[in-house]
């Protein structure tokens, strides 16, 4: 008995030791996700993004040669539960965080910069683009926040552009606009930045309504907007909510022209939404899958590294950008004195206009400077084109491929880097 | 079941004293001293040792602030016979107020932590009113109500809470020296859990606690003895939302930062989960239920990262699946538990303790 006690132990022991040598090389980057809660349906292809480009670069040599663990966690959607799994990972050493909403991203600003993390966010949140707190509309500085795409208040103000030509091509007078959402960070991040541009540009801008980030039955909330009046709604929820909102506005007949946010509109909503979501107008933050551009090979290529899909939605090559634009810095920061966390964060301001390598095409190019972080001023304006109302065992490549959704790109807003709007 | 124990054979009490004493005999009283030394001991670091890792660790804080909570409840439910399914908003509000005394009046975390507790109280007696004339399942619904009040008031008031963004919480400061870092603040929870659980023991011995209990079991007759049914409701509501209250001050603190997310009608169900879990009625129940419920998702948290680490654990179905199964597991858990454990945790724990009593010749 005591011979195999003492042979267990050696055993354990000898595990343990080897454990900790292989932990050594590998390099611990943390992955918030929300794959149960009222945002899943788009941080799902978001995540899948980022763990087959972690397993792709992990089959290339890795991060300046170290393997990436990454260790993706649930959170369901829960701020409170994000800062204290935020805590865990502190205490684990982690180096670099990829997170997701914006009611925690916002909530951890503070930690973060305290403890020199940088934080690649999901959140396109305009609050976090203020890298020294000199903007009247930020709480606090957010050195150490980074996101590949254009805010949300610079997407809606390019869709918002977009809808003031399309008002006067039609003859409308006085175009007016409702902004509907959810009251919540992550809705509310654009509500002061739209409804202010909306004006700027000659709407008349409604009151704005309110609707849950959990899918429901929304017909008093579109009855409210048909009476309003109102020709053009920006919907600031994402998906899931949305497929529900075009749904029940069309039972109701309201006929308003809808705009949303990146994560407002990808191919599962036009499959689920069927016509309800045909000709809503939403920016997009990276290209589709399959598009003409250098950069599908490597994406194609990540694909087969991990997932191995036959098709996926928009959100996944924003994962892709977020993460590669992440892995340039830390191999910048273990070229340049070490991977630490000042190190990951310079090495974001080195380039100007800048795409990861082998992402030509695929992301649009940034640059980060250590006064403004905001990385991409120039935003993609699509419409949704949805034919018929899908069968629903239809295949979302199958879709694609016959024509029945699909999408076109309408113009290329290009931003005034105004210094007033940083922040807002 | 309170003061229910199993004593041994010979050993008989003469005197009220000796009724009402806290402790049975010397055996259980050394006991929960050593348990409590333990405590203290475990999160020391010497060198590069420590006994327990920092991830224990935070379970440790999170059972400690919850199992105060779960403690004021259980003086509701178990002690005086009351329901309450808006005790997560009691928790929040004591969270929201402390940090909001803090940020906006300076004060001293050291003292908006307590007085986040006297606030809460104030605002549970107010809910509680509705006690006096209603009982069971309707008085059930009337604390809902305040569960829905609460979260809507937390939303809404800008000035309070931060609004749908949160507040931010600073942490643990005792006259300028700040009690940064998880091992630090889990003395500061210790110690509230310790001075808490006291005070509940305590309680119970006093005639406000007999009060309680004869509310619980025989509200006529309590009546008749001359006990004023109304005010030991709502006193009761108060006590428990005092709890409530310091156990949400002490979360925010802990993490931080507040959010109204954190306080949904789940966390209610949980509380009362904890109590009917550890036993109605006990004041070590509490602890035990709270300690049961926190732990279960962590250890369904690992037991799903080893069926995925596994070859066959590692395929799409199960790792798509396997956070929705974890969460059919931890109710099923419950569920069993309910099944084969009725009296709660403190019930078999007494049983183990008699068991290793009378071992070897257990009948």
């Amino acid at each position: 008995m005591r011979k195999l006690f003492t042979g267990l132990l050696a055993t354990t022991t000898a595990m343990a030791f080897a454990g900790s040598a292989l932990a050594a090389d590998k390099i611990l980057i943390a992955n918030l996700a929300d794959l149960t809660g009222p945002t899943a349906s788009v941080s799902i292809p978001f995540t899948e993004g980022k763990k087959d480009a972690a397993a792709y670069i992990n089959a290339h040599g890795g991060i300046a040669g170290m393997q990436i663990d990454l260790d993706t966690v649930d959170y369901g959607y829960k701020a409170p539960q994000a800062i204290g799994q935020y805590k865990k990972w502190k205490s684990a050493g982690v180096k670099v965080i990829q997170g997701w909403g914006t009611a925690d991203t916002e909530a951890l600003v503070g930690f973060v910069s305290r403890d020199h993390i940088p934080y690649y966010s999901a959140s396109y949140s305009a609050h976090l683009q203020d890298p020294t707190g000199k903007s009247e509309h930020t709480k606090k500085a957010a050195p150490y926040n980074f996101f590949a795409g254009p805010s949300y208040s610079d997407g809606a103000r390019a869709v918002i552009q977009w809808a003031a030509a399309d008002a006067k091509e039609k003859g409308i007078a006085k175009p007016k606009f409702v902004f509907m959402g959810d009251n919540h960070p992550y809705p509310n991040a654009a509500k002061k930045a739209a409804e202010s541009y909306a004006a700027e540009v000659g709407f008349e801008v409604g009151n704005n309504i309110v609707y849950s980030m959990k899918p429901g039955d929304f017909k008093a909330q579109c009855l409210s907007l048909k009476e309003s009046g109102a020709q053009y709604a920006y919907l600031a929820n994402t998906g899931g909510s949305g497929i529900s909102l075009l749904k029940s506005c069309k039972s109701v007949g309201a006929e308003t022209q809808f705009l949303t946010n990146v994560w407002g509109m990808d191919e599962n909503v036009m499959k689920a939404a069927g016509t309800a979501a045909d000709g809503v107008v939403f920016p997009m933050g990276a290209a589709a899958y399959g598009a003409d551009v250098p950069g599908m090979k490597l994406v194609k290529e990540i694909n087969a590294a991990g997932s191995n899909a036959d098709h996926h939605a928009v959100h996944y090559m924003r994962g892709i950008c977020s993460f590669y634009y992440m892995k340039e810095a830390m191999e910048w920061a273990a070229a340049n004195g070490g991977m630490t966390g000042e190190n990951i964060k310079k090495g974001m301001y080195q380039k100007k206009n800048w795409v990861p390598a082998g992402l030509e095409g695929v992301c649009p190019p940034g640059t980060w400077t250590a006064e403004d972080h905001r990385g991409h001023m120039n935003v993609y304006v699509y419409q949704a084109n949805v034919k018929k109302d899908a069968d629903p065992n239809a295949s979302v490549s199958d879709l694609l491929k016959d024509g029945t959704i699909g999408m076109t790109k309408l113009f290329d807003a290009e931003l005034p880097r105004k210094p007033e709007w940083l922040g807002l | 079941m309170a003061g229910y124990n199993m004593m041994r054979c010979g050993e008989f009490r003469t005197t009220y004293e000796k009724d009402t004493t806290i402790f049975p005999t010397p055996m259980s009283r050394n006991f929960a001293i050593l348990g409590v030394i333990l405590c203290i001991i475990a999160p020391l670091q010497i060198g590069d040792f420590s006994f327990i890792s920092p991830a224990i660790l935070t379970l440790m804080i999170q059972i400690g602030y919850m199992s105060i909570g779960a403690l004021g409840l259980n003086i509701l439910v178990g002690f005086t016979g009351q329901i309450s399914l808006g005790h997560a908003a009691f928790f929040g509000f004591g969270a929201f107020a402390s940090a909001w005394m803090n940020n906006d009046f300076a004060i001293p975390v050291f003292f908006s932590i307590p007085l986040a507790g006297v606030l809460t109280m104030a605002i549970g007696m107010i809910f509680g009113l509705p006690a006096a004339r209603i009982k069971g399942l309707y008085l059930a619904i009337a604390t809902l109500a305040s569960q829905f009040i609460l979260e809507d008031f937390f939303s809404r008031a800008d000035w309070f809470t931060g609004g749908a963004a949160g507040a931010l919480a600073n942490p643990f400061e005792l006259f300028g020296y700040v009690l940064s870092g998880d091992r630090k603040y889990y003395y500061v929870v210790l110690a509230y859990m310790v001075v808490m659980y006291i005070i509940a023991a305590n309680l119970m011995r006093s005639r406000d606690g007999r009060a309680f209990v004869a509310v619980r079991d025989h509200y006529l007759s309590a009546e008749v003895m001359g006990i004023n049914l109304t005010w030991y409701r709502v006193l009761s509501f108060g006590i428990s939302s005092f709890y409530a209250g310091i156990a949400g001050a002490l979360f925010a603190h802990y993490l931080e930062y507040v959010s109204v997310e954190s306080f949904n009608l789940l966390l209610s169900i949980q509380f009362i989960g904890m109590i009917i879990i550890g036993g109605l009625g006990s004041v070590m129940g509490s602890l035990m239920g709270t300690a049961f419920m926190v732990l279960l998702p962590e250890v369904m948290q690992e037991a799903a990262g080893l069926i995925t680490s596994t070859s066959w654990g590692n395929i799409a179905a199960i790792t798509e699946g396997i956070n929705f199964l974890k969460e059919m597991v931890i109710g099923a858990s419950i569920v069993l538990f309910l099944i084969f454990e009725p009296d709660g945790l403190a019930h078999r724990w007494r049983m183990i303790k008699a068991y290793w009593k009378l071992y070897p010749f257990s009948y």
